[in-house]
């Protein structure tokens, strides 16, 4: 016994010293960061049942079903097979130890058994995944590439080598009689049947040797796991329990700087805007990225790296953990740097970005901001908020961005829309109308009647094919007997393309005045037909002050169609795909609306294409990426395009602008004969018209 | 080394004009900015600035009350004082009535380089900074794509149809850059804040012991009779290529004088 407690306790102060020291480390490197935003502490239903769902039920992971139940079945292993460490270390003094009244009852000892099994089945599994979708065979496709392989199959190996070790020291324990349970734990069992001809004094041997390798194993485990990617056993928890809910999506979050809201009409001097260095970072974004578990999920679904952009949001993760780590001897340091060694030194010398940054211009530039990564990761990371905060920095502090960039930003502050056309063209497109749209003049306020203000955006008023879909909306409220306005020359952009881009100022400018039109004129219900309109009106401008109530075009159209206010007669004989555009799927949840309105008219049939809904593919507009040039890799437009085209549809259909435009260029790009991109109200205009009025 | 920037407070390029009842355009009534093609002149001597140490870059405005303004954004864009001239008297001046008072503000503030831009996008003459230059008897080199100096003398490259021109004066000396002398600076954050703190001083024309007669519509040269808006652009020809397209086409060119 002597030897058990001495080894026992040689080992548990040195793995738990190594792993302790560590952690210490890293959580002084957190107390450097910037405070979190307050209402991220606050324990609510919401964060109990996403805590419930993520970590417990494995939610995201089940998502994909062979590594999520293997994922499933490892998380839940540990837990269980936890019961089996109390066992052992008792084990260590007492060797007829068991956990105090349930401990020999034998299902607990079936439950362990079955996880320990589950748990060997599981890593098979995973190396399995591994070896099928290994770099070296899929390059750079595989989710894998970029993440540090030799750790994950250390991994795995320790793993097995808990499990075996377990099962190995239990086995013994039921020949020398030392075992808790009777019976119920089969595998152990089967183990000691093998064991059992070695005799009495070789499984009393095998027994202490076996409990000692199996601790030593899950401590030097332990000290491993603090150690890598394999952190986020620890960190995910309270990562999961501090994301955003329900998800980091929608609204981009207010500027902060040392933890405080930045006023900006009088900002302070030493505020800074965005994030330029790592410990510009909150505490929570440090814990995000020592919870990545390099899967590689979000990378599988990126645009930017789907297409060969430079862009993966595993690696930008991985490169920022990376940074602060090498960068903490500085962090930790205070101000006294005199005995920070030469490599964290050096470290600190580096750009978060920039051409030899830790994040390269030309990675930060190519994300659309679509948020597949964020639908992704297991552990609720929040890509978009780290990407933007950085691009925030280098545009507002640094005034860097790419060159076409400031034609935009010229165009929204000076003319007030991406085009730069000016407020009094803002109602051209009415002018092909039958009917008048009725316009909100300057000071007046919404009149008693009119239910809708109709928000139009830039691209509704200005882009040809968006303006179709304008004069689509409006006709379709107009037959359904929908009183609506629209503000005319009194809009300007909503800001989104300003605030992706990182130009927070300007974004503040835009919204600013929209929020005082809109509040100022009494409007309380809006419908866009525009996502990101639809996404900034709704989930931004309440940060700004703005409270209204804002409807997609395609949520009121389903509504009135059944509400019986509209009626699609005529068939449109057509198989049709629809095409989710992130700001109104991933981000914003209308996923069934505009499938509802195509499903209502006779004729069409639907086709969804491979990635879909959550999974939706990106059409590039995004993020700004609408008015950057593309010159890296291939185009993502083109990309969703085949894959829309492939579903033999006739009709594309979308329910934003961007994406319409986006789409009808990867079609004429293809040159596919017969296919049309269009908006689904367009569709439905179609269907309600009676057929002598038909054009 | 002292630069002073004239910038010019314009209305906005795509609002909608209107003119008040003495044909003077209504500033009121519609949103300003700094002349875009002023903001080359300002991006320029923040660049010429940032090449001779302990360089100074003041702005001159003469305009409404909204025109400090113009004075704020470049003072944002970087750069350390301004001057506004402001006075009741100055509404309706022409451009000699302009340069009168630039120049008497110029001789006041001190300098050894005036930068302009090209021309002002409301008014568009391209004629005041050749006038300040005469009046403070000064060379003026116009249209400038690139502009250094030395300290003592300025150098500019000047590109026409038929060369490329390299040009220097000594100074003190005027000089009126293009839009093709290089992006302009979004202003950054630091900038911007700072601006606020930087001093703009408001002159009046007595201060710049100007009489109010020379100036204003009472001073102007011209008269402006008549303002109308422009008539609506009418929509192109469109025509269909049905074999005869180049035969229209060439109809279409006769018919306007084109060919
Ligand atoms: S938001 Fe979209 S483009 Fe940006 S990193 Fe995430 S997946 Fe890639
Ligand atoms: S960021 Fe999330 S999804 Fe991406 S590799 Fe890391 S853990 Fe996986």
């Amino acid at each position: 016994m002597a030897v058990r407690v001495i080894v026992g306790l040689l080992l548990i102060v040195a793995a738990f010293g190594s792993a302790g020291r560590r952690l210490l480390m890293l959580y002084r490197l957190g107390r450097t960061a910037q405070p979190v935003e307050p209402g991220r502490i606050r324990v609510g239903a919401a964060q109990l049942r996403g805590e419930a769902a993520e970590v417990l039920g494995q939610r995201k992971l089940l998502t994909w079903t062979v590594p999520g139940t293997a994922h499933l079945l490892t998380f839940w292993g540990f837990l269980i097979l936890g019961l089996t460490l109390i066992e052992g270390f008792g084990a260590l003094v007492d060797r007829d130890f068991h956990i105090p009244w349930i401990g020999t009852q034998p299902w607990l000892g079936f439950l362990e058994d079955f996880f320990a099994v589950a748990v060997l089945l599981a890593v098979a599994v995973f190396a399995g995944i591994r070896l099928r979708h290994r770099p070296a065979r899929e390059g750079t496709r595989s989710r894998f590439f970029g993440s540090h392989l030799g750790g994950a199959w250390l991994i795995l190996f320790m793993i097995f080598n808990v499990i075996w070790t377990l099962l190995l020291y239990r086995g013994a324990q039921i020949n020398t009689g030392n075992f808790p349970y009777e019976n119920g734990a089969f595998a152990s069992a089967a183990v000691a049947r093998v064991l059992a001809p070695l005799g009495a004094t070789a499984n009393d041997v095998i027994e202490t040797a076996g409990l000692l390798l199996a601790l030593g194993v899950v401590l030097g485990f332990l000290v491993i796991v603090v150690h890598s990617k394999h952190l986020h056993i620890f960190t995910a928890v309270p990562n999961v329990r501090l994301s955003r809910r329900p998800r980091a999506l929608g609204a981009l979050q207010p500027v902060r700087s040392g933890g405080k809201p930045v006023d900006f009409d009088d900002p302070g001097e030493d505020d800074v805007i965005g994030r330029g260095a790592i410990e510009d970072f909150t505490w929570k974004g440090m814990l995000d990225f020592a919870s990545c578990t390099e899967c590689g999920r979000c990378q599988s679904q990126c645009p930017a790296w789907n297409t060969g952009k430079p862009l993966s949001p595993k690696l930008l993760i991985m490169s920022l953990r990376d940074h602060a780590l090498a960068k903490a001897p500085y962090l930790l340091a205070g101000d006294d740097h005199a005995n920070v060694d030469a490599l964290a030194l050096a470290e600190a010398q580096r750009p978060l970005v920039g051409d030899d940054g830790v994040i390269t211009p030309d990675v930060l530039w190519s994300c659309t901001t679509c948020g597949a990564c964020v639908e992704q990761c297991p552990v609720d990371i929040e890509h978009v908020d780290h990407i933007v905060d950085m691009r925030r920095y280098q545009v507002v502090m640094e005034a860097s961005f790419p060159r076409e960039a400031a034609v935009l930003l010229r165009n929204l502050e000076h003319a007030g829309d991406p085009w730069g056309r000016g407020a009094p063209a803002r109602l051209e497109w009415t002018a092909k109308l039958d009917f008048p749209v009725r316009v909100l003049g300057d000071g007046e306020t919404l009149p008693e009647d009119a239910e809708y203000l109709f928000w139009v955006g830039c691209a509704g008023a200005f882009d040809e094919r968006a303006t179709r879909t304008s004069r689509a909306v409006a006709e379709l409220l107009h037959t359904a007997g929908v009183e609506f306005v629209v503000l005319g020359s009194g809009e300007t952009c909503t800001g989104d393309p300003a605030r992706r881009l990182g130009n927070e100022l300007l974004f503040q400018e835009l919204a600013r005045q929209n929020v005082q039109t809109l509040t100022s004129a009494g409007v309380r219900k809006i419908v866009t037909t525009c996502a990101h309109c639809f996404n900034s009106l709704g989930n931004e401008y309440p940060q700004l002050g703005g409270d209204f109530e804002v409807v997609h075009h395609t949520q009121l159209l389903s509504r009135l169609l059944a509400e019986g206010r509209l009626t699609p007669v005529r068939p449109v004989e057509a198989t049709v795909t629809y095409h989710d555009p992130c700001y109104l799927g991933r981000h914003n949840r209308v996923f069934a609306a505009p499938r509802d309105l195509l499903g209502s008219v006779a004729g069409v049939r639907l086709t969804e294409p491979d990635r879909t809904r959550e999974r939706s593919f990106c059409c590039g507009a995004g993020g700004a990426r609408m008015w950057l040039e593309e010159p890296l890799g291939t185009r993502i437009n083109e990309n969703r395009t085949d894959e829309l085209i492939a579903t033999g549809a006739e009709v594309v259909a979308a329910a934003c602008p961007y994406c319409i435009d986006m789409l009808a260029d990867g079609v004429a790009q293809r040159a596919a004969e017969g296919v049309t991109v269009t908006d689904v109200a367009d569709v439905l205009l179609r269907s309600v018209r009676q057929p002598e009025e038909a054009s | 080394m002292k630069i002073v920037v004239l910038v010019k407070y314009v209305p906005e390029p795509t609002a909608t004009w209107t003119f008040a009842d003495d044909h003077t355009l209504d500033r009121q009534s519609v949103e300003g900015r700094l002349s875009e093609l002023d903001e080359y002149a300002v991006e320029q001597a923040l660049r010429l600035a940032e090449t001779v140490p302990g360089a100074h870059v003041g702005y001159l405005t003469m305009g409404p009350a909204r025109a400090v303004e113009g004075l704020r954004k470049a003072l944002a864009m970087g750069g350390d004082d301004a001057v506004h001239v402001l006075d009741d008297a100055l509404h309706g001046s022409d451009a000699v009535a302009t340069s009168l008072v630039l120049a008497a503000a110029l001789r006041r503030i001190g300098f050894d380089l005036v930068l302009c831009g090209m021309a002002s996008t409301d008014a568009e003459m391209s004629v005041v900074p050749v006038m300040i230059a005469d009046r403070l008897g000064l060379p003026a080199v116009t249209q400038a794509a690139a502009v250094s100096t030395d300290g003592s003398s300025v150098t500019v490259r000047r590109d026409t149809d038929e060369a490329t021109e390299e040009l220097a004066a000594p100074l003190p000396a005027l000089v009126s850059v293009t839009d093709r002398s290089g992006d302009v600076r979004l202003p950054s954050f630091r900038t911007i804040v700072a601006a606020k703190k930087k001093p703009v001083a408001t002159w009046s024309v007595a201060d710049l012991g100007i009489a109010p007669e020379q100036v204003g519509a009472a001073g102007a040269a011209t008269v402006v009779r008549a303002a109308r808006p422009r008539p609506a652009r009418e929509a192109g020809t469109v025509i269909t290529d049905d074999g005869d397209a180049a035969v229209h086409l060439a109809d279409f060119l006769a018919a306007n004088k084109l060919l």
